[in-house]
């Protein structure tokens, strides 16, 4: 029960970690986290908005939101992730309605979990079908790396993958603490992104001359085209 | 099994005490007289404090759910788990499920239970091929689970599966989804400021999906409340839960209309539970609220709540729009004003204020709700035919 509370204060956290309310005419980046059932999606999101990684998490049911006020480039954004439910019933008639107006989408796979590596296609087209015509940022995360000796689905083949789709792939733990910055950077990576991409929703132009893709993250990843 | 010795009385002082004395004796009688009295046990399941014990659940949830005692299912065969194509999945949301289980529980029985949830989950499934598994469904499975253990928690569970949950169980989400559409007509009944800041902020209705579809199980941390509810929601019409939805966003207005008027802010507020709810409170003003408007006058408003979704999501930019400048908000206004009409003139408990609940009596709701509950059986059938009605003998 503890850990619900916690799990719940998610937002209250990332708000007070940054001091106070944000501005209110931040920007917003709403960002949708999708994937097969337990492949991490919950303790991705958790970890990026409260710094940690939640002791015990339950089967996400519909939708839930966390948040983290960030400072980039001396600009207040928000940063909105969508956490999903994953068992495709739910995603067939009841998220759809989440996928109004997200700037960028993160598809999850467990890296100890092929099947959940070859549920990516349909993941992509479903997305594809909320979005449609919609050049929006996309990445691939391949979640639980530190369970090395469980690791079914190879770096090169998810490369490969990420690659015909344009995606950058990048593989990491929610879990391992010395994975807590490698989180981070992945979702602060995509916010560059969404910042210098264009403007987005509020009146302030786009800071366009600014792109920083943080060149030390690893294991993986390719352009943003 | 003698159904004749009371349990022994609750310890608690003066005047709650002798109350809570007298309708365990109440309900002794209900049971005990042949055949038992179903209609007392339903009024006494919702009227305050529900029925009190877990041993006395154990007797009266069976009688609402009309299953027989001596014609349990059998136990599982061995194949069970291998036979099924839901295993993977429902071992996963069980195994996550630890917050379900009473603090302190030992680790080995509670990996015991988790077992028997999953096999009461299969058997299930197994015995009714029409039933599909959802995420969810084992927070209402382990709530019957722990109170009845698991061979009659296998028939309660098949019986309401069947019945009160068998919307949820489709092939797909799509009746779920119509249900939820329930819940901004009731919202608009009481309080249309509140629905229109709501609609404003196109919160959607998906905070309140895992409400419905694990009867709050799965976001009521204490079991003492979880089972309270059940008490209400088995003695109830199967659309019940959405009204208590409706309660708990009309209980917290406040706070909601003192959100920023967006998406996140509203679905983060409201999908956030308090723990602290006055259940006895708002369970009296869901039935209340179930009387006055009956699922039958909230079709077409559900209907139409479909309708507008449908129409509202063609529609981008929503977050740079005022209301006023949304297309479908003309639409929705008109469409208000002629329910609206067609309400005053029926009934002066149209938009009732809060109060005035508080104020009423718990017997005489009940004995309404009591009333209302077989009465509305056959609105039930006039937007789900699916329901059966030996649920309500």
């Amino acid at each position: 029960m503890e850990e619900a509370a916690e799990l719940e204060s998610s937002l209250e956290l990332s708000y007070s970690s940054v001091g106070g309310l944000p501005p209110a005419r931040s920007r917003i980046f709403k960002i949708i986290v999708i994937g097969d059932s337990n492949v991490g999606k919950t303790c991705l999101t958790y970890r990026f908005c409260a710094g940690r990684f939640p002791e015990r998490t339950e089967a996400t049911i519909g939708v839930d939101f966390r948040e983290r006020a960030v400072t980039i480039d001396g600009e207040r954004i928000k940063i909105q992730l969508w956490d999903t439910a994953g068992q495709e019933r739910f995603r067939k008639s009841m998220v759809q309605h989440y996928y109004r107006n997200v700037h960028a989408v993160v598809f999850v796979y467990d890296m100890t979990n092929m099947a959940s590596f070859h549920s990516l296609p349909s993941w992509i087209e479903e997305c594809k079908q909320h979005l449609v015509g919609s050049d929006i940022p996309r990445i691939l995360v391949g979640n639980k790396c530190d369970l090395r000796s469980a690791i079914q689905v190879p770096t090169d083949l998810a490369q490969k993958f990420a690659d015909t789709r344009s995606m950058p792939l990048f593989e990491t733990s929610a879990k391992n603490p010395n994975d807590n910055d490698h989180v981070e950077a992945i979702f602060m990576t995509l916010a560059h992104k969404l910042k210098s991409h264009k403007p987005l929703m509020l009146s302030q132009p786009p800071d366009s001359d600014k792109i920083h893709l943080k060149p030390e993250l690893k294991p993986a990843m390719t352009c943003w085209c | 099994m003698s159904l004749r010795r009371p349990p022994p009385a609750v310890i608690a002082p003066h005047d709650s005490d002798s109350k809570k004395k007298r309708k365990v004796e109440d309900i002794y009688q209900a049971l005990n007289s042949d055949p038992s009295d179903v209609s007392a046990l339903r009024r006494m399941a919702i009227s305050e404090g529900g029925l009190l014990t877990n041993e006395i659940r154990c007797k009266v949830w069976p009688k609402l759910l009309n299953v027989k005692t001596d014609d349990l299912p059998p136990p599982p065969g061995k194949e069970l788990r291998e036979d099924s194509e839901d295993y993977q999945q429902v071992l996963l949301d069980v195994r996550r499920s630890l917050r379900r289980f009473p603090p302190g529980m030992p680790d080995e029985q509670r990996e015991g239970l988790q077992e028997e949830l999953i096999d009461i989950i299969l058997q299930v499934l197994q015995r009714n091929p029409q039933l599909h598994y959802y995420q969810g469904y084992h927070d209402i499975v382990v709530t019957f689970l722990l109170v009845v253990g698991e061979r009659l928690a296998t028939a309660l569970v098949e019986k309401l599966s069947t019945h009160h949950l068998r919307d949820f169980m489709d092939p797909t989400m799509d009746n779920t989804k119509h249900i939820l559409n329930y819940l901004m007509p009731i919202i608009d009944q009481v309080n249309p400021e509140l629905h229109d800041f709501m609609q404003s902020a196109e919160v959607g209705t998906i905070f309140a999906l895992s409400w419905l579809i694990t009867w709050f199980g799965h976001v009521l941390s204490d079991f003492r409340h979880v089972v309270r509810l059940y008490d209400f929601f088995l003695a109830c019409h199967p659309l019940m839960p959405i009204y208590f939805a409706a309660v708990i966003v009309l209980y917290r207005e406040q706070e909601v209309l003192d959100c920023e008027c967006d998406m996140a802010s509203v679905h983060h507020l409201l999908s956030q539970i308090p723990q602290d709810l006055p259940y006895e409170t708002l369970i009296s003003r869901a039935g209340d609220l179930f009387v006055q408007f009956p699922p039958s006058e909230l079709a077409r408003a559900a209907a139409q709540q479909r309708a507008e979704r449908t129409a509202a999501s063609t529609f981008k930019d929503f977050e740079l729009a005022s209301a006023q400048q949304r297309p479908d908000a003309v639409l929705r206004q008109r469409f208000r004003e002629r329910l609206r009409g067609e309400e005053r003139t029926k009934s002066i408990l149209t938009k009732p204020r809060t109060n005035r609940f508080v104020k009423l009596a718990v017997m005489g709701l009940t004995v309404a709700l009591g009333a209302a509950a077989l009465a509305v059986v056959k609105s039930a059938l006039e937007w789900a035919p699916k329901f059966e009605l030996q649920i309500f003998p």
